[in-house]
């Protein structure tokens, strides 16, 4: 794996603990554990986010994205080192 | 709104093309109890339900469909690039072939095109939230399937996650539909359709 995947992979290791605690939030909207938990998870992707939009492109488009990079930065279905 | 990812739920790396799988594993693409069908079930059903928990379920379960929509489009993908037309034909994958090429196209793996008859929005949210119970489990059949013709651990790993995903939707599914007729008269929930009839939740609960 290269550098960029482990990296991506962490990130998404992540967001999925916290896409999957924000669902069940969606049943259980006061549960103090979860809250807690999804706090944890964004204290730790927030650092690697930031290293993989500064390192390798942006993950998503905002207001200030360089339009170059969104481009020209690897698309997720793309196998590495192919275009 | 939606927001772009450029990145995938679950990474898929594939280094052994295999168009034999990609014809059936096509089907959660666009077949039956696929990805398309999913989601494209919850982000409609969502509009008229009626409680805040199940109007988020929804909206939140339908964009992780699209997700593993993306997904499933990258294993297909990766499973039929680089091939000769001998092996396309070899593996029978020229049926597919003779129409889209290597194009990700929404069908079932016997070849039909995605219909928007494979989903229901019946404007009621128990039968609505019935109907999705059941695609979840027809979906986590359908990953069982395919992973019987699985050998491939680069395949099997993506495929296991999404299977997993089924089962952990039915459960969220299943709290919602406790979360409804909690809020229902006990003696009778099908009194009245809650989302058509009003009056119809407890004194105690707001829409």
């Amino acid at each position: 794996m290269t550098k960029r995947q482990i990296l991506l992979r962490k990130i998404s290791t992540y967001s999925f603990a916290m896409l999957d605690l924000q669902i069940f939030l969606d049943t259980h909207p006061n549960d103090e554990k979860t809250l807690a938990k999804i706090r944890k998870y964004r204290e730790m992707l927030m650092p690697l986010r930031e290293e993989y939009e500064r390192t390798y492109g942006p993950l998503t488009k905002s207001e200030d994205t360089n339009n170059w990079d969104w481009i020209n930065s690897p698309w997720p279905w793309e196998k590495e080192g192919e275009k | 709104m939606f927001v772009y990812e450029k990145k995938l739920q679950y990474p898929v790396n594939i280094k052994k093309p295999n168009p034999k799988l990609a014809k059936i594993i096509i089907t959660q693409y666009g077949g039956p109890d696929g990805e398309l069908a999913a989601s494209l079930r919850y982000l409609s059903q969502r509009f008229t339900m009626p409680l805040p928990e199940l109007k988020a379920t929804l909206t939140d379960i339908g964009t992780e469909e699209l997700g593993h929509m993306e997904m499933i489009g990258a294993i297909v993908y990766q499973l039929t690039k680089g091939l000769t037309e001998e092996e396309i034909k070899k593996a029978g994958f020229d049926t597919y072939f003779v129409d889209h090429t290597t194009g990700i196209y929404p069908q079932s793996a016997s070849g039909t095109p995605f219909t928007a008859a494979y989903i229901q929005s019946k404007g009621d949210a128990i039968t609505d939230l019935h109907e999705d119970l059941a695609a979840e489990q027809k979906a986590r059949t359908t990953y069982d399937n395919i992973l019987r013709f699985c050998d491939d651990y680069d395949v099997i790993d993506p495929i296991r996650f999404l299977r997993q995903r089924e089962v952990v939707h039915y459960q969220r599914f299943g709290e919602n539909l406790r979360i409804l007729t909690d809020n229902l008269d006990s003696k009778n929930f099908y009194a009245f359709n809650p989302e058509f009839d009003t009056n119809c939740f407890k004194k105690t609960r707001k829409k």
